[in-house]
């Protein structure tokens, strides 16, 4: 996590599952109930840094607040259907900052299949991603789709790919630099 | 012992020759791609920029003169005399063309150096700072209110300017005075626009409190692309933990070129062997 | 922002880059030697050739008082030779055509030792100093090339191919044909270099590295944000197997550490 890093900002605030273990005074807030008490066994979906925060003495094995779970953009569904195809889920709607979110649960679950699974994803979409950046007209027909379902980290991989390949086009002449 | 090594002995180029300005401008330009494509702040190369500053100082005195004497209004009286060299004119741009060359590789190596420091200050002013950052109550001399603590108070002193040339330091003096000078001006337009309003505690510039440290190093788990000069480079894995030790991993064979982490490749370099492999 | 452009040299960087290969010219007029912060300049002595970095030969060509002669990988011929190398497996996914060896490299000691090195093997700091690209006589013309030897694409191919087709076609043999043969090979071998993107998890994982022997430094200039991107977004994704990685790769190593013979397997390189 990188205290200037914008995008690590915006995924400290993706949500995550949490169940509540005990029931906590006052906090009702979070649930839309200002001043009423949390019950034990409520879930509710929690900004990354909040749940985080909440489950730490879980983690370190006493009193647990809340009990973390998977979200929903790294559930079960998704994971298989990523083993199916990569190439034609729409990550962007399952969380804008996908991998980043990824990387975060990672670190909070211990998923070994999870990271296989991502990490193929990420390839196999990165070599389509190439493919589409280097056509100089830009996407067209299911390029569209595909490219408006990148999450974050592949847009700005898009962006460097095209880049580079148009900036080696402009040297060569058969290009225009931007004005 | 090795026959070129006892050549060596022998062959220790003189700083004057022209043999060693062309080894000085090869070992520039390696390390100017190297310097471009490192997310890291590489050791100032003192003495080779030493050398380098001090040709171009000679050469433009020597292309100044050439200049000069086509100018000469004594020469350019008669005809004749301008015939004498009709190369004069190609010889200057040729002169000229091939400073304004050596020109822009030190401009693009210092000004991508400055962007280094620029963006990761406090990081470098901690490592080449002596101590600790300086505790709020050294810094109060201007202060009107004693226990008014200020995003400057973060910054780190300088270490004392050492005129020792062989220790291998980071950064140049200037570049020390240039990061020093960007982050007081920078805490100083923090705390004027925002940070002076903020509760004392959550003025400073290098809070690590929440488990995020506001000091932010550059990535050296970054990829760089080498090509292997001699054989067996091993890649090194850091040691992550103190009570590990470092791996070496991948050993690259004399022409290889590959994609690699910085930081497996990185030690071969700071010790002064960047003639192992070049960065482009 | 004191530096606004990117990590890495960039396209017009390297092609300057370029413009500091050795080529070959038959100068058309004499002019002394000159000391330049590049290194010191032969005389020219027409009808001798000489020696000169490309940006001082296309300066020259360029007022006329010079012409080129192209490298030998640049005739039509090499480069169909090295069009049907890079092509031969049918498919996308073979490696690249090798590159011309170091000079250090065993193949190549023979090759090498004719060629005169013009400048010290040690540094002033008393290292040994290893020439590498731009500065390897790679582009010059040789009039017999090693017999039987295939010609190779140096690093700066692409560069040195297209600044002497601009300034200097009429110095090669058929620049058309050679026009049309850089362009095919640049498409056989960027396509290549898409494919590779399978291999690159490899690089994610700390002590491996990918190898890309043969590509050509305007190649890496195109891939490198993106290769860049692809090996950083694996190496994150995939954070949480390192440690385990790294516990495995200790144990395999074992005392080896330092002492490791420098020859054994090197099976983790693979081709890209």
């Amino acid at each position: 996590m990188s205290y200037y890093d914008v995008d690590s900002i915006l995924t400290d605030s993706e949500k995550l599952p949490c169940t509540f273990e005990l029931e906590v005074p006052g906090l009702g807030v979070l649930e839309g109930n200002p001043g009423e008490n949390i019950k034990a066994g409520t879930q509710l979906d929690l900004p990354l840094w909040l749940g985080e925060m909440l489950s730490i003495g879980a983690r370190l094995g006493t009193s647990r607040l809340v009990t973390l779970d998977i979200p929903s953009a790294l559930s079960e569904r998704v994971l298989n259907a990523l083993k199916a195809d990569p190439r034609t889920i729409d990550l962007r709607s399952l969380a804008p900052h996908f991998y980043s979110l990824s990387e975060r649960v990672l670190e909070l679950f211990e998923e070994e299949e999870m990271v296989d699974v991502l990490l193929n994803t990420f390839a196999k979409r990165a070599a389509e991603i190439a493919d589409h950046a280097h056509n100089p007209k830009g996407a067209m027909g299911q390029g569209v789709d595909f490219l408006r379902g990148l999450d974050e980290m592949e847009r700005q991989l898009f962006r460097v790919a095209h880049e580079g390949a148009k900036e080696v086009r402009v040297w060569a002449g058969e290009a225009k630099k931007r004005p | 012992m090795d026959i070129d090594d006892i050549l060596a002995s022998v062959d220790q180029p003189d700083a004057s020759t022209p043999q060693s300005t062309a080894l000085d401008h090869q070992l520039l330009t390696r390390f100017w791609i190297a310097e471009r494509g490192v997310s890291e702040l590489l050791p100032w190369p003192a003495g080779l920029m030493d050398r380098t500053m001090e040709r171009v100082r000679r050469q433009i005195e020597s292309i100044e003169d050439l200049a000069a004497s086509s100018s000469d209004p004594y020469s350019t009286a008669t005809n004749s005399n301008s015939n004498n060299n009709p190369t004069l004119n190609l010889k200057l741009s040729i002169l000229q063309t091939d400073l304004s060359r050596t020109q822009y590789l030190v401009r693009s190596l210092l000004r991508h150096r400055l962007s280094k420091l620029s963006k990761h200050s406090m990081h470098y002013l901690l490592l080449v700072s002596p101590g600790p950052s300086s505790s709020p109550q050294n810094n109060n001399d201007n202060d009107d209110d004693e226990n008014d603590p200020h995003p400057q108070d973060s910054i780190p002193p300088l270490p004392p300017t050492s005129s020792n040339p062989d220790t291998a330091a980071p950064l140049s003096p200037q570049e020390l005075a240039f990061l020093h000078a960007h982050q007081s001006l920078l805490a100083k337009h923090y705390a004027s626009s925002f940070l002076s309003s903020f509760p004392p505690q959550l003025r400073r510039l290098d809070d690590n409190a929440g488990g995020t440290s506001m000091v932010q190093a550059p990535e050296t788990k970054e990829v760089v692309f080498v090509r292997c000069l001699v054989d067996g480079v091993r890649v090194v894995v850091p040691a992550a933990d103190a009570g590990e030790d470092d791996i070496y991993a991948t050993a690259m064979r004399v022409g290889d070129v590959a994609v690699v982490r910085w930081e497996g490749v990185r030690d071969a370099w700071g010790g002064g062997r960047w003639r192992f492999y070049n960065t482009f | 922002m004191a530096f606004p452009l990117p990590r890495g040299i960039t396209p017009p960087e390297i092609s300057f880059l370029a413009e500091m290969e050795m080529v070959s010219i038959l100068p058309r007029q004499r002019l002394e030697g000159l000391e330049l912060l590049g290194g010191p300049i032969e005389p020219l002595l027409p009808p001798r050739r000489a020696t000169l970095p490309l940006w001082l030969a296309l300066l020259l060509k360029r007022q006329r008082r010079a012409n080129i002669l192209p490298p030998s990988w640049l005739h039509p011929e090499s480069l169909s030779l090295i069009l049907d190398i890079e092509t031969q497996h049918g498919d996308s996914k073979g490696a690249f055509s090798p590159p011309p060896p170091l000079p250090n490299q065993p193949s190549a000691q023979e090759h090498y030792q004719k060629r005169p090195v013009a400048i010290p093997h040690y540094t002033p700091d008393g290292n040994r100093y290893f020439p590498s690209s731009p500065f390897l006589p790679q582009n010059v013309a040789v009039d017999q090339g090693p017999v039987g030897e295939a010609p190779r694409l140096p690093f700066h191919w692409l560069e040195v191919g297209t600044m002497l087709l601009e300034a200097a076609s009429d110095d090669l043999v058929d620049p058309d044909q050679t026009r049309r043969l850089l362009k095919e090979l640049r498409e056989v071998r960027s396509s290549k270099m898409r494919s590779g993107v399978d291999v690159l998890d490899s690089a994610a994982v700390g002590g491996n590295v990918v190898s890309l022997t043969g590509v050509g430094a305007m190649e890496i200039g195109e891939g490198r944000g993106f290769i860049s991107g692809v090996v950083d977004g694996l190496r994150r994704i995939g954070a949480s197997k390192e440690q385990a990685r790294r516990e495995q790769m200790a144990g395999e190593m074992g005392s080896g550490g330092y002492g490791a013979t420098q020859d054994d397997d090197d099976d983790d390189d693979m081709e890209f």
